[in-house]
């Protein structure tokens, strides 16, 4: 079996210019003992990066506390007092209409203090980036990209991704490029920068036919002055590696040519994987690192290797998650890994875990029983890629014509 | 949901002798497919009710759409016989007019739309035009009430068609304490009905599988291993 990442540590990218921020506070964003969003995946990675001698003393940073009236540059000052309200034993029938006390996002004692150290991990990664004080940035317990502008949504509460991003550009200058890798479709930072011409929100998820939150559709693409600025490419249930790798190909590198970013933000869930509960994907590990391989090179091709890179959804802790976020701390630390998970790092957390730990960092798709419909939802996959592009390239060369009516807003776009 | 809550306030109107041309580049310049025929307004240029207190209480004499002048002056069996685009676009408005009263529910005036083929209906208090209320509205009141601009898991439900059972259905998300964004009807017979549920969750799959042990027949999210 071969690993994912390959080849040898690339000119600009040495590992100790990259930062693994890290505190552990962050693993307090807990939304509830039974909720599927375990904050358990932080330290598992961090143990298995350690175990395998990837992530050195040196590439730890520190989480920069951000001031608190920066959540207003995303969220709703009404939507924040409510949020803190609530995080304070104080919820009110009103925190409901913000999606707060919810199946999917209750609350717990001062989760607002602990949602806004998430959004200080992220901020700090683009600090770190912007600054030049780092070429790449990793906040792993980041990428809460459903949170809207006044509402909780999908397990998240407030959008580090969001405020990183704001940072980047209003603190720096910088245009952004944010890709998002999640199952789920981006849906809370495409609505945030809708409209916005210095930031290109691209989402591959399964397709919100099937999937919350039901959005993603080709046919969004941003408006008025971000018009051809939002980007969606969603996959049919069961996709696998080859037909995912081959849709970001035709849409990814296209997408981020055109837009000439200054730094790329990755949001790296690791739920694509046949095995995350939540959601109905087929790829392996090796397109997962394969597809985090390919975000550094569009870096490295368009700016100038500037990444900052967040994990997100996952809802297979113990197997996916910490090897997902391995080879993506490989990938953009041009490292190596080796094929097997350390002995070491499994026995350490085989009492724990309620499924045998894996032996091997990638897994072999060749050992899975073959899905359903593999044609045609290669086919319908590159379909879709196409009719896709063909929008976008209408748009992008100033050909498509505006439309008649303003689509009606969404109750949290800006 | 009345047709008050969609209906659009600043009717833009036109008089009777206004020339039929001129219509057509009015329509194009507001961007308007229908225009209520006042008839008091002169030959000149277009009215805008309710402020206009004038056009409020002028009386409604016609309606004109873009299909009724489409024809006009074309070489074309079905063109208006003898009707010339400097003619006066009384020769082709339609009378009587059917108008909507600001209090019907959208679903009857939506009826009538459908019923007579027309896309819009002047909205009438008495003698006033208070409003005109149109096909798009309808169709944006659809989308508004589907509730798809909320991120949510999208369920189809079927339940015996009997008392209690979307009450029953409703308590069993509210046990997992999800929102419901949405609730519609898509189908009913005497046996069953199908409601659309739009349930603020990320874990739909659980969900299904919660409602299905409960005995409700779960439509969609589809089993996705079958062939579409």
């Amino acid at each position: 079996m071969s690993v994912a990442v390959e080849g040898k540590r690339r000119d600009g990218a040495a590992a100790s210019s990259v930062r693994f921020v890290y505190d552990p506070s962050l693993a307090e964003y807990e939304l509830s003992p039974e909720h599927p969003f375990r904050p358990e995946r932080l330290e598992l990675t961090r143990t298995l990066l350690e175990a395998v001698g990837a992530l050195s003393p040196e590439a730890y940073a520190g989480v920069t506390p951000i001031p608190e009236r920066e959540l207003a540059r995303v969220h709703s000052t009404r939507y924040i007092d409510a949020v803190r309200h609530a995080s304070h034993g104080e919820l009110e029938d009103e925190a409901y209409s913000f999606g707060l006390g919810t199946g999917d996002n209750p609350v717990f004692p001062d989760m607002h203090e602990a949602v806004l150290r998430v959004c200080s991990g992220t901020v700090s990664a683009v600090e770190l980036v912007a600054s030049g004080e780092a070429l790449r940035a990793v906040n792993l317990a980041g990428g809460l990209h459903h949170a809207m502008r006044a509402k909780a949504s999908g397990f998240c509460v407030y959008n580090d991704l969001a405020l990183g991003i704001r940072r980047a550009v209003d603190a720096h200058g910088l245009r952004v490029a944010y890709i998002d890798l999640d199952v789920h479709h981006g849906d809370g930072v495409q609505w945030l920068f809708y409209d916005s011409p210095d930031v290109m929100t691209i989402s591959l998820h399964e397709s919100g036919r099937y999937l919350f939150p039901g959005t993603g559709h080709t046919y969004e693409t941003g408006r008025g002055p971000g018009r051809g600025t939002a980007v969606n490419m969603p996959l049919e249930p069961f996709t696998e590696d080859a037909s995912f790798l081959e849709a970001f190909e035709s849409v990814v590198p296209r997408a981020v040519e055109v837009f000439q970013p200054d730094l790329i933000v990755l949001q790296a869930g690791a739920d694509m994987h046949r095995n995350d509960p939540l959601a109905d994907l087929n790829l392996s590990l090796a397109a997962m690192g394969a597809s985090y391989r390919r975000v550094v090179e569009l870096s490295e091709g368009f700016t100038g290797g500037r990444l900052v890179a967040t994990g997100g959804g996952g809802y297979d802790p113990y197997r996916t998650a910490p090897r997902a976020w391995a080879l993506l701390w490989a990938a953009v630390t041009g490292q190596e890994l080796p094929e097997d998970v350390p002995a070491a790092w499994r026995e350490r957390w085989a009492s724990r875990s309620p499924v045998a730990l894996p032996e091997h960092m990638v897994d072999d798709p060749s050992a899975w029983t073959p899905v359903p419909r593999r044609a045609t939802v290669s086919s319908h996959n590159r379909a879709v890629a196409s009719r896709l592009m063909e929008v976008l390239e209408t748009i992008w060369s100033g050909r498509g014509a505006q439309p008649e009516r303003a689509v009606e807003d969404r109750e949290d776009s800006p | 949901m009345l047709v008050q809550d969609i209906m659009t306030r600043q009717v833009v109107a036109i008089g009777p002798e206004m020339p039929i041309r001129d219509v057509n580049v009015l329509m194009e310049q507001r961007n308007i497919r229908h225009f209520p025929i006042l008839e008091n307004v002169g030959k000149g240029p277009a009215r805008t009710g309710p402020d206009d207190q004038d056009a409020a209480v002028d009386r409604l004499v016609g309606i004109v759409s873009d299909r009724d002048l489409r024809l006009v002056g074309a070489d074309h069996p079905l063109a208006p016989a003898g009707v010339a685009a400097t003619d006066p676009v009384r020769r082709v408005m339609v009378a009587p007019v059917l108008t909507a009263h600001p209090l019907d529910p959208i679903e009857e005036t939506a009826k009538t739309l459908r019923e007579n083929k027309i896309g819009a209906m002047p909205v009438m208090e008495g003698d006033h035009l208070v409003g005109i209320v149109t096909g798009i509205d309808m169709l944006d009141a659809l989308v508004r009430m589907s509730g798809v601009y909320e991120a949510a898991t999208r369920l189809e439900v079927e339940v015996p068609n009997r008392p209690g059972a979307l009450a029953s259905l409703l308590a069993a998300i509210a046990e997992r304490r999800h929102n419901v964004s949405s609730v519609m009807t898509s189908r009913a017979d005497a046996e069953s009905v199908t409601f659309v549920l739009r349930v603020a969750t990320v874990d739909g799959r659980r969900l299904a599988e919660h409602l299905r042990g409960q005995g409700f027949v779960i439509l969609w999210p589809v089993d996705k291993t079958r062939e579409p």
